[in-house]
């Protein structure tokens, strides 16, 4: 075989391998919301508890303008749920990253804040719901704080990790050039603890999304997690189910978008 | 005057990769025979194709075209009668320094007796008795070493092939390694094929040295060794046979 | 003869200094935040107790239990759901990574439908849930299950795809079948990932178990706040704050414990 020929007989290897596995998660997928509509079609799952998902499609539409039975229309629940997730999580970022990052580098600020950080750091998010609740009653404050708290501990803690990872030859370097130890801690500590500082902005992503959906259904009067919890109440499991996808389809989206900024950031890295 | 038994016949292997819809070739046209029981080693600058070449006779690749004899009969792909010692760690972690050993018997599904008896032979002639109940991690690089070259002998291969096994060891263990090696195929000999890119190594232990070029690589020159052994590395026979080979070989900059 | 007198430099000196500096820190931050808890509570008009309430709350509790059950008794609820769900979770989730991590055609065939399922938070699927389940025993430990089924499969997954090649090369050199470089390499090189994942498990099982009950549960710690917090017994609610911060981490401790025990040739750094 020529160079030409073998080169080309690989690449037609690859098509048709990527375009099978593409096959197979078409099946995986379509067989799956097709097994789902016959079984509910067929009876074999009750139709009062379990809609089928041409159902779930049709209330799509119908939800966007339709405010019953949970008291708003559904752009009105995204559009709540994304503002205290969003205001918390970037408070998080604002004020964890630059803690985690002053705590892994200097010694004194990081024996003054690790006992208090220690305790808080083992008591999940969502019970300090209640506390925060007693504190600040219900409302935008409480929900904002909880989401807030859930991110934070993943960034301060990502970041104090990546900061104290950074490597020992290119400090001893730097004090070799000259560098003082903040020139150092900015030109050196920060970027080098910027691939697990974003591992941490992901976590506290999925931290945030998760743990607004608890706050909204404990106590709140808008937002998706408010509108699947009403919806129980109504028996309307067409309407939690569609609420279930949205949430699952925002923190794709939302990920996806934080995706794409950690790669623009750190352009310089490895991918495997 | 050559009565030795050919053990491996190389013809005109080649090999070549596609990179970024290009063809890079990485080993041109190599033929060479290996005798039976001689230690022979494959000589060549950093990066040249050695590993390549190596992998080709183990099976983990396939030649783009040629073919590879073992005792007569064209090979495919990895054989059990071939058995390899890799540069870098090779050792399973998981595993203690008994159940490396004898994992290549393990997976020709030997029982646990045989298994037992015929890597703790293996150990031994290694001079690691006393260390089967280790981990990898706490042992040494050139234990380490040691390990794999038992693993690799204890499932009774024709031929040994050892890519680079010292090139990860300080100085002083890889001369005493050098002089375990040789321990170790005087009393089980085998044919052993092994790549380095050191000249004073290639010359210590080499009953035939192939020379190969800068990558892409091809032979340059097969060189006869009639030093006797154990070999003096300022004798200037020696040094003599160091200055030709140095001065053939290619910079690989 | 005189012993030698060890002298010190001027440098090393103020090294030991600022240690013992240091090591004071911890302590003035602590009583900084106890001081500080005490302010809060006693302050006018809060309602929020103080770590003397607090006390006082849990010598109540050993008298008169809550729905029957002491606060051991609550605790002990909470972590029996999480350690059968948790059980489940760990086979079927290890298996099922497994599956998608060795076999590519299986990861393309089931994949998307689990990265779907993974997108939504756990503690959405409590209202559906309930609804179908009630709120008893098994729809609790259904959440868990789910929220702790996640992590293990996703690490496991890049666990068994992510083998070393020359560990493969060496299954290759030695002629082993598939199905034996799948249980003697893969699985036992993805151990490490396999067990990070058991041990994120292990405290997002912990969390949801607790909001599961408080959404709607009759016993167990995240019941107890709920309680707490709708009969105004707010030392309650931080009592239990308190039981469910220590039973997590030990929790933690737990698993880092297995771990250890199982693959002894981890060489770990402390985090």
């Amino acid at each position: 075989m020529t160079d030409k020929e073998r080169i080309e007989a690989i690449q037609q290897k690859a098509k048709r391998d990527s375009y099978q596995l593409a096959l197979l998660s078409f099946i995986g997928v379509f067989g799956f919301l097709i097994a789902w509509q016959a079984a509910v079609l067929a009876g074999w799952l009750p139709s009062r508890y379990v809609p089928m998902p041409t159902q779930i499609i049709k209330l799509f539409f119908v939800k966007i303008t339709d405010p019953t039975p949970d008291g708003a229309v559904l752009g009105v629940h995204i559009l709540g749920s994304l503002q205290v997730v969003l205001t918390g999580f970037l408070l998080a970022i604002i004020i964890g990253i630059p803690l985690g990052l002053l705590m892994g580098w200097y010694r004194g600020f990081d024996r003054f804040m690790s006992p208090i950080f220690e305790i808080l750091r083992p008591i999940p998010p969502v019970s300090w719901i209640p506390i925060t609740i007693i504190w600040m009653g219900v409302g935008l404050k409480a929900k904002g704080f909880i989401v807030f708290f859930s991110a934070f501990v993943p960034c301060v803690i990502n970041a104090y990790t990546g900061i104290r990872q950074t490597s020992q030859v290119l400090i001893d370097f730097s004090k070799t050039c000259g560098a003082s130890n903040f020139e150092i801690f900015y030109k050196i500590g920060i970027p080098s603890s910027m691939v697990m500082t974003f591992a941490g902005i992901r976590v506290a992503l999925g931290n945030s999304w998760a743990t607004l959906v608890a706050a909204e259904m404990l106590a709140a009067s808008v937002g998706l997690g408010f509108m699947i919890q009403q919806d129980r109440m109504f028996a309307r499991p067409d309407i939690i189910i569609l609420g279930i996808v949205v949430i699952g389809a925002i923190g794709v989206f939302l990920t996806f978008i934080l995706k794409k900024v950690e790669n623009k950031v750190l352009k310089w890295r490895l991918t495997q | 005057m050559d009565s030795q038994k050919i053990k491996l016949e190389l013809e005109n292997i080649s090999q070549s990769y596609i990179v970024d819809n290009k063809v890079t070739d990485a080993v041109i046209d190599i033929s060479f025979s290996v005798k039976d029981s001689e230690f022979l080693v494959i000589l060549g600058p950093g990066r040249c194709g050695k590993t390549v070449l190596l992998n080709m006779i183990a099976g983990l690749e396939k030649p783009v075209s040629g073919r590879i004899l073992l005792n007569g009969e064209e090979i495919k792909g990895s054989d059990r009668r071939i058995g390899m010692v890799f540069q870098k760690l090779a050792l399973m972690p998981w595993k203690t320094v008994m159940g490396n050993v004898e994992f290549g018997l393990k997976i020709q599904g030997k029982d646990k007796k045989t298994r037992q008896e015929i890597s703790q032979k293996f150990i031994n002639l290694v001079g690691l008795q006393g260390f089967e109940k280790s981990y990898p991690h706490q042992l040494s690089g050139g234990m380490k070493q040691r390990v794999g070259i038992a693993r690799a002998y204890a499932s009774s291969p024709e031929i040994l092939l050892m890519d680079e096994p010292f090139g990860q060891l300080d100085a002083q263990t890889r001369y005493a390694m050098q002089n375990e090696i040789l321990r170790i195929w005087e009393t089980e000999k085998r044919t052993i094929i092994f790549v380095t890119n050191n000249i004073e190594e290639a010359l210590y232990l080499a009953d035939r040295i192939i020379l190969l070029s800068k990558f892409p690589a091809h032979v340059k020159e097969i060189y006869e060794i009639n030093l006797p052994r154990p070999r003096d590395t300022m004798d200037p026979e020696f040094l003599k046979l160091r200055k030709i080979i140095s001065e053939n070989t290619d910079l690989a900059l | 003869m005189n012993k030698p007198v060890i002298v010190q430099s001027e440098a090393e000196r103020r090294a030991k200094n600022i240690r013992r500096a240091y090591a004071i820190l911890p302590v003035i931050s602590l009583s900084l935040l106890t001081a500080l808890w005490f302010y809060a509570s006693s302050s006018k008009g809060s309602n929020f107790p103080s770590p003397l309430d607090i006390w006082n709350r849990y010598l109540l509790f050993l008298e008169k239990p809550i729905r029957g059950l002491s606060l051991l008794g609550h605790i002990w609820a909470s972590l029996k759901r999480v350690f059968i769900a948790l059980g489940v979770a760990w086979l079927i989730g290890i298996s099922f990574g497994i599956l998608i991590g060795w076999n590519k055609k299986a990861n393309a065939l089931f994949g998307p439908i689990f990265t779907a399922i993974r997108s939504v938070p756990p503690l959405a699927w409590v209202p559906l849930v309930t609804m179908w389940f009630g709120t008893g025993e098994f729809p609790q430990i259904l959440i868990v299950f789910i929220g702790a089924i996640m992590p293990v499969v996703v690490n496991t997954q890049v666990g068994i795809s992510n083998v070393y090649q020359i560990y493969l090369n060496v299954g290759k050199i030695f002629n082993a079948s598939p199905k034996q470089v799948l249980f003697e390499i893969a699985i036992p090189s993805a151990l490490d990932a396999i067990f990070a994942g058991l041990r994120t498990s292990t405290s997002a099982g912990w969390m949801v178990v607790l909001a599961a009950e408080m959404l709607g549960g009759k016993s167990g710690v995240g019941f107890l706040i709920t309680r707490g917090m709708d009969s105004g017994d707010y030392a309650l609610c931080l009592l239990s704050m308190i039981c469910i911060g220590l039973v997590g981490a030990f929790l933690a401790i737990a698993t880092i414990t297995l771990e250890r025990i199982i693959c002894p040739w981890t060489v770990k750094k402390s985090s």
